[in-house]
């Protein structure tokens, strides 16, 4: 990872402290409102996030928190009294900040979505309640402010869910209202006088049955379409005013009005409204109505004892009071908050450690399931065999989901490089695109985790070294515009990971020399173009003359190629002066469990990734004979380089009157190993060698078999580079 | 002779991104989290100039400009405040604290390179 993008991703850590900070506090701040200790430390919070946001650049960050802090600078001074309104409105403040905090972590290049964007308009229209006090309003925001406005105007929903242009009224009259001495009816007789009842449809559910009925109780509800010019719905109200004690009433405006509304709410000259006054102010609400739900939020808090109090905006949606349309106009919120909730019932998560130990017990009960196996087989009871088989079956199986649970895809890290590309070409002043491939490909989370530096490594190489300057790239008729590609894709039983470029490709006559003069190789010695491009993985190696400030600060590729190495990978290059260089980084799939195929060798047990293996055949004693000088066989017309592994790895015991040649295949090169015994197939719980054989060539790691012997893993890669080279030696 | 440069401020990303800018630069860097911290570092250390953040925790910019300008070996290091820039008169303060110049954040890496050769002692 880069110097810039680890200092960015302490601005995310330190912003979350800070905002964790700032919660306290503003907490500590409500049941202490002249603590000056902790507003100071909020203030200072803002002040820092935004400071330290400022200089990366994240400008919507800036953007909002500058308000904030404003807000705070003048409660600092004393100018706006603690209460706790301003707590709740700065508590939203700082949860929203961390929103936006978030998404950029999650993805730099993302801009914010527009309920985000709302959320913050909403917010900001609340501060500037807190600001317009002075005349001094921030100028740094209304440029943003109106651009998030007219945002929110084209995500709102173009239409209410009143099919008609009428108003809707709903009637709930209460039992009592007949005794009292008022006629339900004449209530709606008097509306006709405002305007035309279109439409009433009577409600009689909640009538009992008729021995259960007091005639003198009303029992009806109606619904009413209604629809008048010039009519309000302040004045829809005043008609039930004396019925109002006990009757509830809904009153929804109708559907061209919505869309006013909503544009009303938008265009509001007063900021200092909170929601409830502003859907008053537009008329949606009336005053009565939000004190009853205001009334209604209090009561909620006091009986859910909670901390946060249940948000205005859905206790009136509840109520039906005003429609949902509305609301989300005004506050932007609900659907944010929705989402999320469907989100968290989809994704789970867990801490890595569970994870892992689920792993490595599906590991052990692998084993044990071969141990099962194999006594099964000596009983040789059919039934039992045959049970022993459907357990190993689904062993494998959950075994295979176990480990599809730490499989992620790489897009993640790749979309990470959109931002890195921009900088860096900006920085280093070469216009450079990047292009993705294979970002659904997936891999071991520890993989992944892992194959971020290295990535950034060869990223920074290919647009620092690769990439010619724009007039060198246009003299030699290619466009001005740079490319980076990063791919991924699966090939045999490792996913490969392409870093490439368009730019001039390896010099190779200059990687020979250097290799020279730093004595990796000597002037006699006859290399493939591979190998030559393979020296600069070597320690030490360095053809850039121009040290810049990005690549070609000490960490060199012999970095890259050890971690990777660590990752049980290999890496290549491929290059063509004048047209480009791709660097291939291949990866084991899984780190944990293999499909293994068992090969006997004197007493020894050893075992290939079956992926690897492309078929098996038997050594005839002619060509036994045959081969007793040279390490090759004739497969099929082409020559087939091999190692006999019981000299490769010194097992004594009498050589087995037959042996097999199994024909093993990795990045596009073939050979054979000799062996004495094939057994098959078996699960292999990959077990890492210890510190001490680090240093073996040929062998990658040991599993358990059945029996509890050990066998160890063959480095297969490591044995084909082994059997071609000692070939390509003979011949010369 | 590399010349060394404290940087003081509360913000670690802050911190990070003028250090990565300067040491890139050939500048040998302190990091200090607030003006307390900072006065212990200074302890028995050359530096060349100082850059310090205005708002801090434990003890803030104005207040630690002028516990170094009491310091005598180190009475004569120029200091660069590393703020906002919003309040005129914290800015006089500073001013009259001894305080060389004032880079607003954000800055960018010229601006920073520039204010630093410009005042690193010699």
């Amino acid at each position: 990872m880069s110097e810039l993008d680890q200092a960015l991703q302490t601005f995310f850590v330190e912003s979350r402290e800070l905002l964790e900070a700032m919660e306290e506090s503003l907490l500590t701040l409500e049941s202490e409102p002249d603590d000056k200790e902790a507003i100071g430390a909020i203030f200072r919070a803002a002040h820092t996030i935004k400071g330290s946001g400022g200089l990366f650049g994240l400008n919507g960050i800036v953007a909002f928190t500058h308000v904030v802090e404003n807000v705070l600078d003048r409660v600092r001074s004393d100018e706006i009294p603690v209460n706790g309104d301003l707590i709740a409105l700065l508590l939203s403040c700082r949860d929203h900040i961390g929103m936006l905090v978030e998404q950029v972590a999650a993805d730099a290049s993302a801009e914010p979505d527009n309920e985000t964007l709302a959320t913050g308009v909403m917010l900001l229209n609340q501060l500037k309640s807190y600001q317009t006090a002075t005349k001094e309003t921030a100028p740094a925001v209304s440029k943003t402010n109106v651009k998030a406005e007219s945002q929110v105007m084209t995500t709102l929903p173009s239409g209410g869910k009143v099919e008609s242009g009428h108003w809707h009224i709903s009637l709930r009259f209460g039992r009592d209202v007949l005794r009292n001495g008022m006629d339900p009816l004449a209530f709606i007789r008097y509306l006709d006088n405002l305007g035309e009842i279109v439409h009433v449809a009577m409600l009689p559910d909640a009538m009992p049955f008729p021995p259960d009925m007091d005639p003198e109780s009303c029992y009806l509800g109606f619904e009413i379409d209604f629809h008048g010019d010039n009519v309000d719905k302040a004045t829809i109200e005043g008609v039930f005013e004396f019925v109002r004690e006990d009757c509830s009433i809904r009153i929804l405006p109708p559907h061209s009005r919505i869309e006013e509304y909503i544009q009303f709410i938008n265009d509001l000259p007063e900021n200092k409204i909170a929601l409830g006054e502003l859907l008053v102010n537009c008329g949606s609400l009336t005053r009565k109505e939000l004190e009853e739900a205001l009334h209604l939020q209090e009561k909620l808090r006091v009986e859910s004892d909670q901390e946060a109090s249940p948000m205005l905006g859905d206790i009136l949606v509840k109520q039906g009071v005003v429609q949902p349309e509305l609301i989300e106009a005004a506050l932007g919120k609900q659907k944010v908050a929705k989402e999320n909730k469907v989100q968290e019932s989809k994704l789970i998560r867990i801490q890595a450690e569970k994870l892992d130990q689920l792993i490595n017990l599906v590991g052990e009960m692998v084993i044990a399931g071969a141990a099962t196996s194999l006594l099964a087989q000596r009983t040789r009871d059919p039934a039992l065999t045959e049970s022993t088989s459907t357990l190993s079956r689904l062993v494998e199986e959950i075994r295979d989901s176990a480990l599809q649970l730490r499989m992620v895809q790489i897009g993640e890290t790749f979309s990470r490089f959109n931002r890195v590309v921009r900088d860096v070409s900006k920085e280093i002043g070469k216009e450079i695109g990047l292009s993705i491939g294979g970002a659904e490909t997936e891999l071991d989370k520890s993989v992944v985790e892992k194959i971020g530096d290295p990535l950034m490594h060869l990223v920074r190489n290919s647009m620092d070294h690769g990439i010619e300057k724009a007039d060198v790239r246009v003299k030699r008729g290619k466009p001005a515009k740079g490319t980076v590609h990063l791919n991924a894709y699966h090939e045999s039983s490792s996913i490969v990971v392409e870093v490439g470029d368009d730019g001039g490709g390896l010099n190779r006559e200059r990687i020979l020399a250097k290799a020279l003069e730093k004595g990796l190789i000597t002037a006699n010695q006859v290399l493939s173009d591979k190998e030559i491009y393979g020296l600069i993985f070597e320690a030490g190696f360095s053809t850039a003359e121009a040290v810049t400030n990005l690549s070609g600060r000490g960490v060199g590729m012999d970095v890259v190629r050890r971690n990777i190495e660590a990752l049980r990978g290999t890496v290549e290059i491929d290059s063509r002066e004048g047209v480009g260089t791709t660097v291939k980084i291949r990866l084991p799939l899984t780190l944990a469990i293999i499909d293994g195929f068992l090969l006997g060798v004197g007493s020894a047990s050893y075992v290939v990734p079956l992926d690897m293996v492309m078929e098996c055949i038997e050594l005839t004693e002619a060509e036994r004979q045959l081969t007793r000088e040279n390490n090759y066989i004739n497969l099929r017309g082409t020559v087939l380089p091999f190692i006999r592994l019981r000299e490769q790895f010194r097992e004594d015991g009498k050589i087995s009157r037959r042996e097999n040649i199994v024909v093993v295949h990795y990045a596009g090169q073939k050979a054979g190993l000799v062996v004495d015994e094939l057994m098959g197939e078996f699960q292999t719980v990959i077990k890492p060698l210890g510190k001490l054989f680090e240093n073996l060539k040929g062998v990658s790691g040991s599993t358990i078999l059945g029996s509890g012997e050990v066998a160890l893993i063959l480095d297969v890669p490591a044995l084909i580079q082994r059997a071609v080279n000692v070939e390509s030696r003979a011949v010369l | 002779m590399t010349k060394t440069i404290m940087i003081v401020d509360d913000s670690a990303s802050t911190r990070q991104l003028v250090n990565i800018v300067l040491s890139g630069a050939g500048y040998e860097v302190i990091e200090c989290s607030e003006g307390k911290d900072a006065l212990n570092k200074l302890i028995g250390q050359k530096v060349h100039l100082i850059i310090s953040d205005v708002n801090m925790p434990i003890m803030d910019g104005i207040t630690f400009v002028k516990a170094v300008r009491k310091l005598p070996e180190h009475k004569f290091v120029p200091i660069v405040m590393l703020s906002m820039g919003l309040v005129r008169s914290s800015r006089e303060q500073a001013r009259e604290a001894g305080v060389k110049a004032w880079i607003t954040k954000p800055f960018d890496k010229p601006q920073l390179l520039d204010a630093v050769s410009r005042f690193a002692l010699p």
